[in-house]
């Protein structure tokens, strides 16, 4: 039981991360960003030749995977989605748009670094025992860590200058334009902090899991559960959506085994039944 | 002297529908000045003209003498012109005190910030109550007060506000009234005011332009309007 719990809150750490780019990204510019986990895979990959291949420590590879998907994700909303969005009212528009991006980095991926599963050394190697969880110390501290960068993500929402103005762009633009807020600086911002937490985690999970160019779309497919169980354009929303996601694959990995590999159509049949009846998600609501 | 604002024979389009169409209108220094006008007229065009939220098709706009049309609404906030816009718009998800505080983004000397926040907050006491409540969940008054607070956060010298009695218990209408009377004298702030309040519009400014389908139609003193037959007709209809 704990060990089911404890591994849980280590994957729904991971997941709240995902959630809290995508949903950032959705709220300030309502634009769904089917590349999240592309960008996630980049980040893996950043990590995987700083640290795997130059070996160069893990910590310069993280902020590398960060600073790139950070840049990538600014020019994406500067010269893609901004003009997009300027010239269309149609919302499909962004959404096909970044499908276009998803499969032109998927793409990208495959030529530059092959579709080998690729892994890194341990960052620390030794597992922590006791009676009732086994947990290998690697994980601990990437689950700690993830938990650091979605408090610090939240503290700068809601303390700082450029945070305070990112959520009053999410709940008016228009009023938002009103107190002086340059819309597209921080749109453009807002982008490259979602893109940079994809990035981010992508190379604190490489160092676990390993990665491979071909698992961006199933990435993309579990942080927009995250965001349809928590609710759209939120940050508790995203967070709740994360560890509830990661304690249910937790779960279902642990009860279902025996009947095959059958945990996500669980938490799809789940999900839909759920979304039926709350089409919002929990706490559906532009930014809070 | 010199208008403060000077809105020069303009006119603006939406799409292929005109909205203003030839409209002059000037705010003086330490005036307050309404518009006032049916629904669809255009006062809110006029407002949307001056911050930069529309372009305008042609004519000119002046402040403080020169021209500001063509700059975007976050470097006319930087010029001292702030607005209160039409159906309030508080940021909902935010406390009071954020919502202030965004009213401030322009600004970054902490200390004058903190002045204008006591300011406010004496001004409107129930915003002070009310400090760390959400914005979206305080009543159509309160939230009134807080747009007009959050506008005034920025130090602005002209106060654009739009329609401030719409949605709000007419007990507090009064109340907004003084406040902004108050606001007019005490801050050195010149007021351009939207109603559709007619009667309290003209009670409480210098000046006002009474405009039909994109056009002014009358203007001059607030008192002459007050008693002028055609706007009683026209715009003060029921007794207040
Ligand atoms: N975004 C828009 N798109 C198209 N037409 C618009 C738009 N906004 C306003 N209009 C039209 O422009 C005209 C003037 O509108 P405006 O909002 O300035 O009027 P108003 O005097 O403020 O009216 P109200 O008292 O209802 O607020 C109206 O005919 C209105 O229908
Ligand atoms: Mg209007």
């Amino acid at each position: 039981m704990e060990q089911v719990i404890a591994n849980g809150l280590y994957l729904g750490a991971q997941y709240a991360l995902i959630a809290l780019g995508l949903t950032l990204i959705f709220a300030l510019m309502n634009v769904l960003n089917f590349a999240h986990g592309q960008m996630y895979v980049l980040g893996g990959f950043v990590t995987y030749t700083i640290y795997g291949q130059l070996k160069l420590p893990f910590v310069v590879a993280l902020i590398c995977s960060g600073v790139t998907l950070a840049i990538i994700g600014a020019l994406m909303e500067k010269f893609l989605f901004r003009t997009v969005i300027r010239r269309s009212k149609r919302e499909e528009s962004t959404m096909l748009l970044a499908a276009a991006t998803a499969f032109f980095l998927d793409a990208v991926m495959l030529l530059l670094f092959g579709e080998k599963q690729r892994g890194v050394p341990k960052i620390i190697s030794g597992v922590f025992i006791s009676e009732r969880v086994i947990l290998p110390y690697d994980r601990i501290l990437v689950g700690v860590v993830a938990i650091l960068m979605i408090a610090a993500f939240m503290v700068f929402m809601q303390y700082s200058r450029p945070g305070r103005a990112m959520r009053a762009l999410a709940q008016d633009r228009v009023a938002a334009q009103l107190m002086g807020v340059k819309v597209e600086r921080y749109s453009m911002i807002g982008f490259a902090l979602g893109a940079m937490l994809a990035g981010v985690v992508g190379g604190l999970l490489v160092s676990i899991t390993g990665v491979n160019s071909g698992i961006g779309g199933p990435i993309s497919i579990k942080a927009f559960l995250m965001v349809m169980i928590g609710g759209a354009g939120v940050v508790g929303g995203a967070i709740a959506g994360g560890f509830i996601l990661g304690m249910m694959e937790s779960v279902g990995l642990a009860t279902l085994r025996e009947y095959g590999d059958i945990t996500y159509l669980a938490i799809f049949a789940l999900l839909m039944i759920f979304l039926s009846i709350r089409p919002h998600g929990l706490m559906g609501k532009p930014w809070g | 002297m010199d208008a403060l604002l000077k809105f020069e024979d303009v006119e603006l389009y939406y799409d292929h529908v005109y909205a203003l169409k030839g409209v002059s209108v000037e705010v003086h220094e330490g005036e307050t000045v309404a518009l006032i006008g049916a629904n669809g007229a255009g006062k809110s065009s006029i407002l949307r003209a001056i911050t930069g939220l529309r372009r305008i098709r042609s004519g000119q706009i002046q402040y403080q003498g020169k021209r500001i049309d063509g700059i975007a609404p976050d470097e006319i906030v930087r010029m001292g012109i702030s607005m209160v816009p039409e159906a309030r718009r508080v940021f909902p998800y935010m406390s009071v005190r954020d919502n202030l505080l965004m009213g401030a983004f322009t600004r970054s000397d902490k200390a004058g910030i903190q002045q204008s926040m006591e300011m406010v907050l004496a001004r409107f006491p129930r915003l002070k109550e009310r400090y760390s409540q959400q914005a979206g969940t305080m009543s159509g008054g309160e939230q009134q007060m807080l747009v007009i607070g959050r506008a005034l956060m920025a130090r602005p010298r002209l106060l654009l506000l739009d329609e401030p009695s719409l949605g709000v218990a007419p007990k507090l209408v009064q109340d907004i009234a003084r406040s902004i009377v108050a606001i007019n004298r005490d801050e050195k702030v010149s007021v351009l005011l939207v109603e559709q309040n007619s009667r309290m519009a003209l009670r409480i400014s210098n000046r006002a332009y009474a405009l039909t389908t994109g056009k002014v139609a009358l203007s001059g003193t607030s008192s002459e309007l007050l008693t002028d037959e055609r706007v009683r007709h026209l715009y003060l209809g029921g007794e207040f």
